[in-house]
């Protein structure tokens, strides 16, 4: 509308679209180079050894049942819990909200390794404490295992699977169920043969996502998977360059573009089938509220269930790593145990050098990254939603397009563009990196924030003789305040854990805490792991708390005058 | 200030398709006084009102605020909002929810970095004209619907600006309050030297507001004129029609009188009282208000404009009855006092005033 704000969109699509076309780019190049140092000389030869490689048939299959396998977890215990919350009358429906929220704060890697520490064959807590028990020669379980990695990845995921389908459980019109019920039908009956089917556009949807997740994780696999030579795409992609005497980025790139295909048909998939959701559901008009299903006997046996889950989710991980940074090794739970308790691991961490610049660099990252992150998003969703010009559906679709990237693919992209730039090895390649591939969690809550301010709002200032940088200064931005506090927040909770980016484009010199936590993990040094976990969640909650309180107080302040 | 608009045009383009929101208009809204955009919803009124405030850009034409012009298609001037100094109260108020009272209506002073005592006197001394004393640190969200639009009108008024323009400023209040706060406007709006440029869809606003009112139809100006004008001599079928409910009576002119023609219709010959007359033997339609039907029990008693009719229905209106009168094949409308004893079926005697018919051209 005004001519200084034409260069705002075009400008926006050039940083946009440097952030997630050059990793893509270089890594197709990069995947015709012959080298990291031969960038530019063209061959097939990575192609032909990457996908000649016999072992790239089990390691396809892997991903595959990987993915299928918790998708299939998360949209299971999912369905279940949004069922229990919306339909019925189970006890502390808060602890629901809870589960949804809470363990998106404790980092994956951590997750996973909790989990090792729990269930490894050679001295997890769990498995020691049922061979003590029962007097077994062999451990019962083993996490270094596929199912084991379903598991824990179908856990972790389970939050944003319940985000996909409590709303659409709560919102579908419950005169289908009912009348169901007039015809005869019992309610388990009604559920399989007209909840299920009618929400079948969600389930789909949440089943997508997780798979795309499970795709692009790299905890998990690295964490639990590596132990016990179990190979993904990811982990593939990470031994490539990781391990062995000479990194081949090149087939890194070969192997990467396609994760990338999968990635990209597979969100594509699932903004479709968000899109067909959207028509499915009928949302009741009538507002009121269903009738709760009186669950009699099962109560208290589902209530448990739903504790236990919950206690898995949070408690668990936490505890463990608590427990095991306080022991001088791995040991059952005694008194024995409690009497050698010591801050032996803390205090070595502490001295460690490169942990202590893990933790500063991460922080860092988390603080600085999250903050610039936020005023490009704040860029990027104004003129999405503000100007919605054609160019800025251009610069919608770029950003979403970020979205479908795995981590370590983009990774190894940005390798190959940073490697002939001063950036390489230096923090700013990881700031570049984590903003490229976290930008639409910071353009989620911001356009939805941009969406609740009137236009009035905005002109009647600019009548008032306020220029446009004005408005967003005293206008704008104060009303998003709110959305700006939780864009902040994702992103830098994101960046503080971030790993399977980290992975490629951490060197010696920038090494950030989930890096280091994995080196402890391949090295077994469990203590030290715990004490610098811990850190890093004291980290995380730290900055989650600082960024709700000064949003409150800037949200009173303005208030006050 | 005056505004001069010249050959304004504005097309949007929706969905393959061209809607023309504004078609060739040419305006000159006159400095100091209270100036109105009527009209129905999409006539291009807004857009006219948000062209002038320089949130739209024509396609082309030109605007003069006083001496500068403010945009100009061939001569590639745009002045941006908040450079042309005006003042504008947006139908939602537009007031700021994070804000209070006081820094709603500080803040264009803020924007114009006047010291800080030079605000506090200038917000109290508008938040007192618009009666919202004591009300400075009360949240905006806080505030009931007229008090709202009252904020609304203290934050336009703060700058002393020597344009104000209104858009629907009324639509959100209800009935009652409507009507309060209408004439409150125009007490504080003719006591202070401003030129007022108002929008509004609402025909009684328009007439009870106004010094000026443009009607606007399919983003053009029907007609111009002060409110008795454009009420009672509009020459115009669609806007006789739409600032008010009237009767539109066929016939041809037969004669010219002294004070005006006399016209042939289908329930005799009206005389009307005109300056201008259009020429013996043309077809016209004269235009009937119902405030100008007097209904009396026999005949009026006059030689002109008496007819005689049948009551077909009355509806008590509070105020008023509303009549449905049959004189011979043509039904008429009326205002009939709520004390008359007539009765559904009557037969009565109309009579009209000569200077209450109008004649439409078109």
């Amino acid at each position: 509308m005004v001519w200084t704000r034409t260069a705002l969109t075009p400008s926006l699509i050039v940083i946009v679209g440097f952030l997630t076309v050059c990793p893509v780019a270089m890594l197709l190049l990069g995947s015709f180079s012959e080298g990291l140092g031969a960038f530019g000389t063209f061959t097939l030869e990575k192609y032909i050894k990457s996908y000649t490689d016999p072992a790239l048939i089990e390691i396809i299959v892997n991903t595959i049942v990987f993915m299928i396998g918790s998708a299939l977890v998360a949209t299971i215990l999912a369905l279940f819990m949004a069922y229990l919350n919306t339909r019925t009358n189970i006890p502390f429906k808060v602890l629901f909200q809870i589960i949804s929220i809470v363990p998106m704060m404790i980092p994956h890697i951590l997750f996973a390794v909790s989990w090792a520490l729990l269930l490894n064959p050679s001295n997890g807590l769990i498995n020691l404490l049922l061979k003590q028990i029962f007097n077994l020669q062999h451990s019962p379980f083993n996490i270094y295992s596929l199912p084991g990695m379903i598991l824990v990845e179908g856990l972790l995921d389970l939050p944003v699977s319940y985000l996909i389908i409590a709303p659409a459980m709560s919102s579908f019109d419950v005169s289908l169920e009912e009348s169901s019920k007039v015809c005869g039908s019992s309610n388990l009956r009604t559920l399989f043969k007209i909840t299920l089917p009618v929400l079948r556009p969600a389930i789909l949807a949440s089943i997508t996502l997780v798979a795309i997740r499970s795709l692009e994780s790299f905890a998990v696999p690295s964490a639990l998977g590596m132990p016990g030579r179990i190979y993904l795409l990811s982990t593939h992609i990470y031994r490539i360059i990781a391990t062995g005497f000479a990194a081949d980025y090149g087939m890194a790139a070969a192997v990467g573009m396609s994760a990338l295909a999968a990635s990209v048909t597979l969100i594509l998939l699932y903004r479709h089938l968000t899109s067909e959701s959207d028509k499915y559901v009928t949302i009741s008009s009538r507002g009121y509220r269903p009738a709760l299903i009186d669950l009699r006997g099962a109560k208290v046996p589902l209530f448990i269930i739903v504790a236990l889950l919950s206690f898995f989710l949070i408690v668990l991980p936490v505890l463990v790593l608590l427990y095991t940074s306080l022991v001088p090794y791995s040991m059952v739970p005694s008194l024995k145990a409690f009497g050698m308790m010591s801050l032996k691991h803390w205090l070595a961490v502490l001295k460690d050098p490169i942990s202590l610049l893990s933790l500063k660099n991460s922080l860092f990252l988390g603080i600085v990254g999250a903050t610039l992150g936020v005023v490009l998003t704040l860029f990027i969703s104004y003129t999405i939603v503000k100007l919605r010009t054609p160019a800025s559906g251009i610069l919608e679709s770029l950003s979403f397009l970020s979205f479908s990237f795995p981590g370590i693919v983009i990774g190894v992209g940005f390798m190959w563009f940073f490697v002939r730039t001063p950036l390489y090895a230096t923090i700013g390649s990881l700031l570049i990196g984590y903003i490229a591939t976290y930008l639409p969690y910071g353009i989620r809550p911001l356009t939805s924030a941009f969406v609740q301010i009137h236009r009035d709002l905005e002109e009647s200032s600019r009548v008032c003789g306020a220029g446009t940088l004005y408005t967003l200064r005293r206008i704008i931005v104060p009303l998003l305040i709110p959305g700006i506090v939780s864009a902040w927040i994702l992103m830098a909770t994101m960046f503080v854990r971030e790993l399977s980016v980290s992975v490629v484009l951490s060197r010696p010199g920038n090494e950030v805490l989930a890096v280091q936590i994995l080196r402890f993990a391949e090295d077994g040094l469990w203590g030290k792991l715990s004490a610098l976990g811990i850190m890093m969640i004291l980290v995380s909650t730290t900055l989650v708390v600082l960024a709700s309180a000064a949003g409150a107080k800037l949200t009173k302040l303005r208030k006050e005058g | 200030m005056e505004i001069r608009i010249k050959n304004l045009n504005k097309n949007y383009f929706s969905e393959g398709k061209t809607i023309t929101a504004l078609s060739n208009v040419n305006l000159t809204i006159p400095a100091n006084k209270i100036f109105t955009l009527l009209g129905p919803s999409g006539c291009g009124k807004t857009t006219l009102l948000r062209c002038i405030v320089g949130l739209e850009m024509p396609d082309s034409g030109e605007i003069d605020i006083g001496d500068e012009i403010v945009w100009s298609k061939d001569r590639g001037i745009f002045v941006p909002p908040e450079k042309r100094g005006l003042s504008m109260v947006f139908q939602t108020y537009a007031i700021w929810p994070h804000m209070n009272v006081f820094d709603n209506v500080a803040y264009p002073l803020q924007v114009r970095n006047e010291p800080k005592e030079e605000i506090k006197r200038k917000v109290e001394e508008t938040l007192r004209f618009v009666q919202l004393e004591g009300f400075e640190n009360r949240p905006a969200t806080k505030l009931s619907g007229g008090q709202q639009q009252r904020v609304a009108l203290a934050r336009a008024l703060a700058p002393e600006p020597k344009v104000i323009l209104f858009d629907e400023p009324l639509s959100n209040l209800d009935a009652k309050l409507r009507e309060e706060t209408r004439k409150e406007l125009r007490n504080f709006l003719t006591n202070l030297k401003i030129t007022a440029v108002y929008v509004t869809h609402d025909r009684i606003e328009a007439l009870s507001l106004s010094d000026a009112i443009a009607v606007m139809k399919a983003g053009q100006i029907m007609e111009i004129g002060t409110p008795k004008e454009i009420y009672f001599g509009s020459e115009q079928r669609f806007v006789a029609d739409f600032v008010g409910r009237t009767n539109l009576i066929e016939g041809k002119v037969v004669s010219i009188e002294n004070d005006g023609p006399l016209i042939s219709t289908a329930i005799g010959t009206i005389a009307c009282q005109t300056q201008t007359a259009p020429p013996v033997g043309s077809i016209v339609t004269v235009s009937i208000r119902p405030e100008f039907i007097t209904v009396t029990a026999r005949d009026c008693g006059k030689e002109r404009n008496s007819f005689r009719g049948r009551v077909e229905s009355l509806v008590f209106i509070g105020e008023a009855y509303e009549g449905e009168i049959k004189v011979g094949e043509t039904r008429l409308i009326t205002k009939i006092a709520p004390t008359a004893t007539i009765k559904e079926g009557d037969e009565i005697g109309l009579c009209v005033e000569p200077d209450g018919c109008s004649i439409l051209l078109r």
